[in-house]
């Protein structure tokens, strides 16, 4: 199974992606990563249906682009970014959205997440962390074969981001794995592949041994530097001396 | 409380408010009086039947004026709840109601002119200018095919605001002016059959779509992003307000601008079943017919002989009433 991506993307005449173009298979975690505006969550939108973008996006040289959203929710499944959820709905009805015109199974998807004995709780009661954990159940209610995730780990504690990373670890052998970062620490540890975004481009990809501090310096501006210690490979950043953003 | 027991309770409310509103009067008729009359107009309206006793005394009252008056209060409870429903998943927006794509400004021209120019076609202009409204907030809002809901929303409230001009000047030039003032707030003193008949059709098109839908309107929640769990959001935004349309322009036309109806319903509803429009949807319509039907009732007898228009009624009532749920169930004293 390979999903491969050629995209591009304008909002009126602002042109927001350029030719991005890679492909991805199981069995591999790929972070999207970039600075700000880059056009990582666009990204994400284009190859989920969200956005028209010009283009191709094949998986196993299917049109994905030209299905019906029915049809396209049984491939792709997106975890758009986490904000606090407005409606009461229990973590059962929230994951069963994702079943109701793909047909996987609720209590899979919450077991999977380790929610499965919350399914009566209100989603509004729950922590970030979990609210975070019921929206990528719902996703895997889908039963996809694809799975995109903006920013999983924002606004969460360490622990909370720790047990989203791993949980992602777990599926990449049975689902093509894609999400966007924004914590690089996090996508060192735990992606095998990156793919760096600048400006509406691509500007690097690679497995994540092949990452270096310079190519990070070349796209961020910051001093980057790699530790290895024994919970395995961290990254230390510091502010180079010209700042992105002055107060 | 379970699903079960709230709609059991709703159900026997709804028989309540309109048994009452058929039993309860300006005029103080006895239960025997109603029931005959009752019996009567049923057995001439089968067919082939012949009656074999006189006609009682009061079935002018009964079945001419007071039983189609509180049917049609019901059904217009019905359709404009369950509209304020679907509005409210459609901008995503719980203080949406069925108004806001522009339907009351339109009816309120429609009918302004209607009283000034043409008397006899107040509710067909009131219709018409409705659908030329939504039309035309619905057209100011594509966007290369999309109907972005902001740029609805937006739209609808502008036009809103440039048709309450246009109907405020007919109000303050015109002769008839007093007459379009009551319209605007609606009331079910001119309801007869025929507009039951009319409404029934309408709800027999508009609620099952609603009913049928409720995966639909759950993922509507989410806007954009529901592409992606399967629904084409851009289609069924389009169908929802083609619904809410009908089943808001019609009752509107026949029966006014009734406010509050169609937001309190639906936000009664949630309080009781939640907002999984499952059971979202039909709640709220039984809500919304019973507290239409108790308006009426209020409006028709509380300064007997004559009548304030109900609008006046569900805003005073309801809205307190509204205000109590909310601080209730933000004390933590309703749960689903």
């Amino acid at each position: 199974m390979k999903l491969s991506v050629n995209v591009s993307f304008s909002y009126g005449s602002r042109r927001v992606l350029r030719d991005v173009a890679f492909s991805a298979e199981r069995g591999e975690l790929i972070a999207v990563i970039g600075p700000n505006g880059a056009g990582k969550s666009t990204l994400l939108k284009c190859i989920s249906g969200i956005l028209k973008p010009e283009g191709r996006v094949e998986l196993d040289s299917l049109d994905v682009l030209s299905l019906s959203p029915r049809e396209r929710a049984r491939l792709i499944a997106y975890v758009p970014q986490s904000s606090y959820p407005e409606f009461n709905f229990t973590v059962r009805e929230f994951v069963e959205m994702g079943t109701y015109f793909t047909g996987g199974s609720v209590d899979e998807a919450l077991a999977k997440v380790g929610m499965l004995e919350r399914g009566g709780e209100s989603i509004m009661k729950l922590s970030g962390g979990e609210y975070q954990l019921v929206m990528i159940a719902r996703a895997l209610a889908q039963n996809p074969r694809v799975m995109l995730l903006d920013e999983p780990t924002s606004h969460l504690d360490i622990n909370h981001a720790l047990s989203v990373m791993e949980l992602l670890s777990s599926l990449k052998e049975e689902k093509i794995l894609i999400t966007v970062l924004h914590d690089l620490d996090l996508a060192i540890r735990y992606a095998d592949r990156v793919i760096i975004l600048s400006s509406g481009r691509k500007v690097w990809e690679g497995s994540v041994g092949e990452l270096t501090p310079k190519i990070l310096e070349g796209v961020y501006g910051s001093r980057f530097e790699f530790v290895e210690g024994k919970l395995g490979r961290g990254l230390i950043a510091a502010l180079d001396s010209k700042p992105l953003n002055p107060l | 409380m379970r699903g079960r027991t709230v709609f059991t309770l709703l159900l026997l409310l709804s028989a309540i408010s309109l048994f009452a509103g058929v039993y309860i009067g300006s005029v103080s008729l006895s239960p025997s009086d109603v029931t005959s009359s009752i019996v009567y107009g049923i057995e001439r309206s089968l067919p082939g039947f012949s009656v074999p006793h006189a006609k009682p005394r009061f079935f002018i009252i009964v079945w001419e004026l007071r039983l189609p008056r509180v049917l049609m209060a019901y059904l217009v409870g019905l359709s404009l709840a369950s509209a304020g429903v679907a509005s409210q998943a459609l901008f995503k927006n719980p203080m949406a109601d069925p108004y806001l794509l522009g339907i009351s400004g339109g009816a309120g021209v429609g009918a302004a002119v209607g009283f000034e120019y043409f008397p006899s076609h107040v509710s067909l202009l009131a219709f018409a200018f409705s659908l030329l409204a939504v039309y035309t907030v619905y057209s100011i809002s594509k966007v290369n095919g999309r109907i972005p809901v902001d740029t609805l929303l937006l739209s609808g409230v502008a036009f809103g605001f440039m048709a309450g001009a246009v109907t405020s000047y007919f109000v303050s030039i015109g002769k008839n002016s007093h007459l379009t003032y009551m319209w605007l707030m609606g009331s079910f003193s001119a309801s007869g059959w025929g507009d039951v008949a009319e409404l029934s059709l309408v709800l027999a098109l508009g609620l099952p779509f609603f009913l049928w839908k409720w995966r639909e309107l759950n993922l509507l929640l989410f806007g954009e992003e529901s592409v992606t769990l399967g629904l084409n959001v851009q289609r069924f935004r389009k169908e929802v307000i083609f619904f809410v349309t009908l089943l808001t322009s019609v009752p509107v036309a026949s029966a006014g601008i009734i406010g509050f109806v169609g937001l309190i319903s639906p936000h009664i509803a949630r309080l009781l079943v939640g907002p999984n429009h499952r059971r979202l949807t039909p709640a709220a319509a039984l809500v919304g017919g019973s507290l239409m039907v108790a308006a009426d009732l209020v409006a028709r007898t509380v300064a007997r002989p004559t009548e304030i228009p109900v609008g006046i009624v569900t805003a005073m009532l309801g809205g307190p009433f509204f205000l109590y749920l909310l601080r209730k169930h933000k004390r933590g004293e309703l749960r689903r």
